[in-house]
């Protein structure tokens, strides 16, 4: 199982993702506190799997607004993670930060902030995230997610 | 994957396993894989067999859940997967058994150039080839179109291409559905679909999809490759590609909408991502009329990233593409829903067959083949790796009468990409495809490590299954010289 590591704000390498072995397309399992936080996790693991900064210079952030509903919070994953990587090839942006603000069990409201594509080295072509052995599980130590992408 | 597969597999020929209708409850019909017991084992190596098992759940699945010996691990479908549903007992369409990919598929061209004749210029004319094609990730047209016209191609499709200048009517005869199948509307994909397909007309993509310039280097079939003007050492073209974000945000946006019709239509299926809906309701008929928008889409792009290959031959050797006898053999998709005619049990039934990782192999005579291939078949075109070999073959009646007419799609995919990138190194294999003649021009290392050969399974033998158990026939076998990946 390989392991992703990044640095979080404090400057601590943290554990980002697993990836899941697949024959075809990428898996990744991800890890957060709470269900907001495990949502955000996500994203950012399937953005670190898309594209990677090669821009130093800091760049103009473009701040879009995400409102998403479903009937279930595995529906709710699905279709948020897809709304990324729809506007993300739409508008030619990476986004790099997740804030989500009014969450349940069946709606969002996000406010992502994205940079321009042609500040980073683009590594992966996500097509979408499928339903495909989808996880969505609550532990003692928080929340988990298995999700399995077209690539 | 290290877990072996455990399910239930009867031998019912060399090339035929089933496994049985009671494997798992809630499977309409068997599922059959065509496979030796060399591929067998590499099989059991993932899932495909047990979504091979969850297909067979499908409402009006006829037969068999069928899958082709390159078979591998997708998501809802195995790829390489084929399932015709009939309208008439409750058959249902399932975007998932096209894919995200909607009709990406493989057209071959024949030149009349000889290895001998160009061997010295490959390198360059590689180089040439993949700086006149945009390839990669992000990359967008050489080719512009206006919102008007980006309608146009979902309906017209290659004619669109064509009636541009991009290519001859004879191309279009040599295209599955003549490059439009009929009953596209573009009123049935969102503006978030045209916007993610914009742009992107004339690129080829990244992932597997390629362009390579390729020599024969076996006959099979004389008489064949006399009907096709092939003979040993002639140079081809092959390109592999299909409806970019296009096809992607269109199987999106009706996953997202059928996953609710399993409940509408109380349909128990074991994998939310086979998410369907009757194929005579109004969800199942506007997911049709937007995959033909896609499937439309990808012919126009193959015929433009055709074009594009021609034109950079004529860059290269100064001479017209007709000159070089740049024809197109044939252009077949291999991620499509089709609706088709069979004969089943006596009766004839308009099914709904779904190709996912597969491709129609019409034997001769049938209606639907242009007049030059009536007698020959269909040209199927099996692309395998970067370093093997690549085939072109022939669709058969056995086919017809089999498998809905359906064969394989290509080599399949052995090891994750994951695995891959961990195992393989990228200078040893550009030396390795070097030392056999192959240059290799990539956008990216990344995409060539995942794509390199000891990825996938060896092309021969996935091949060799589907001659032999007759559901098409071998012509000729081709080997990469030139290998341009996004």
């Amino acid at each position: 199982m390989a392991h992703h590591f990044c640095f979080n704000k404090s400057e601590h390498w943290v554990k980002k993702y697993e990836l899941i072995e697949h024959t075809a397309d990428l898996g990744i399992r991800v890890k957060g506190r709470d269900l907001k936080g495990l949502f955000q996790n996500v994203a950012s693991s399937l953005f670190e799997i898309i594209a990677r900064r090669e821009e130093k210079k800091p760049c103009k952030k473009k701040e879009i607004k995400i409102k998403q509903s479903a009937q279930t919070r595995e529906e709710l994953l699905v279709n948020w993670l897809n709304e990324l990587i729809s506007l993300s090839a739409t508008k030619n942006l990476i986004f790099c930060d997740f804030k989500i603000g009014r969450m349940d069990d069946s709606s969002l409201e996000a406010v992502v902030l994205g940079e321009p594509a042609q500040g980073y080295r683009l590594k992966t072509e996500v097509k979408a995230a499928t339903y495909h052995e989808l996880k969505l599980m609550q532990s003692k130590s928080g929340w988990q997610a298995e999700v399995i992408f077209d690539v | 994957m290290s877990d072996l597969w455990q399910g239930v597999l009867e031998k019912i020929d060399d090339y035929r396993w089933r496994i049985p209708k009671n494997y798992k409850a809630g499977m309409r019909v068997p599922g059959i894989i065509y496979a030796d017991e060399k591929l067998l084992k590499d099989i059991r190596h993932d899932k495909a067999a047990e979504q091979v098992a969850n297909v067979a759940f499908l409402p009006g699945i006829v037969r068999a859940s069928l899958a082709m010996p390159d078979i591998h691990w997708g998501y809802g479908f195995p790829i390489g997967g084929v399932a015709a549903t009939d309208a008439d007992n409750g058959g249902v369409v399932s975007p998932g058994g096209v894919g995200y990919d909607i009709n990406c598929g493989v057209r071959l061209l024949k030149t009349n150039f000889q290895f001998e004749e160009i061997k010295d210029k490959i390198k360059d004319l590689t180089y040439v080839l993949f700086s006149d094609i945009p390839a990669g990730l992000g990359s967008t047209g050489a080719i512009k179109v206006s919102a008007k016209e980006e309608k146009e191609i979902l309906i017209q499709g290659a004619g669109w291409a064509v009636k541009r200048g991009y290519g001859t009517t004879d191309d279009l005869e040599c295209t599955e559905e003549r490059g439009a199948i009929a009953g596209a509307d573009p009123s049935a994909v969102s503006d978030r679909a045209y916007d993610r397909g914009k742009a992107q007309s004339g690129t080829l993509g990244s992932g597997n999809h390629f362009l390579e310039v390729q020599m024969i280097d076996q006959l099979y079939d004389r008489d064949a490759c006399d009907a096709f003007g092939l003979s040993e050492g002639q140079i081809t073209l092959m390109i592999h590609s299909g409806s970019r974000g296009l096809g992607y945000q269109i199987c999106d946006d009706y996953v997202k909408n059928m996953v609710h019709c399993l409940s509408k239509y109380q349909i128990n299926v074991p994998d939310r991502q086979l998410a369907c809906a009757p194929l005579d309701s109004e969800e199942g008929k506007s997911y049709l009329r937007a995959m033909k928008c896609a499937a439309n889409y990808a012919w126009a792009n193959r015929q433009c990233l055709m074009h594009l290959a021609r034109l950079a031959f004529e860059r290269f050797f100064k001479r017209s593409w007709q000159d070089m006898g740049m024809s197109l053999i044939y252009d077949v998709a291999h991620n499509i829903a089709k609706i088709e005619k069979y004969n089943i049990d006596g009766k004839e039934k308009t099914l709904c067959v779904h190709r996912k990782g597969a491709t129609r192999a019409f034997g001769p005579g049938n209606p639907a083949l242009p007049e030059r291939y009536k007698k020959t078949g269909q040209p199927v075109i099996i692309p395998g790796d970067m370093g093997r070999n690549s085939y072109l073959l022939v669709g058969t009646k056995k086919a017809e009468e089999e498998t809905f007419g359906s064969t394989c799609h290509g080599a399949g995919r052995l090891k994750s990409r994951a695995e891959a990138t961990r195992t393989i190194n990228f200078t040893e294999l550009l030396k390795e495809l070097e030392a056999k003649g192959i240059t290799v021009k990539g956008s990216g290392r990344g995409t060539i490590v995942e794509e390199a050969p000891q990825a996938y399974k060896d092309v021969n033998d996935v091949v060799k299954v589907v001659h032999d158990a007759g559901i098409s026939k071998r012509v000729c076998r081709m080997r990469p010289l030139g290998v341009i990946k996004g």
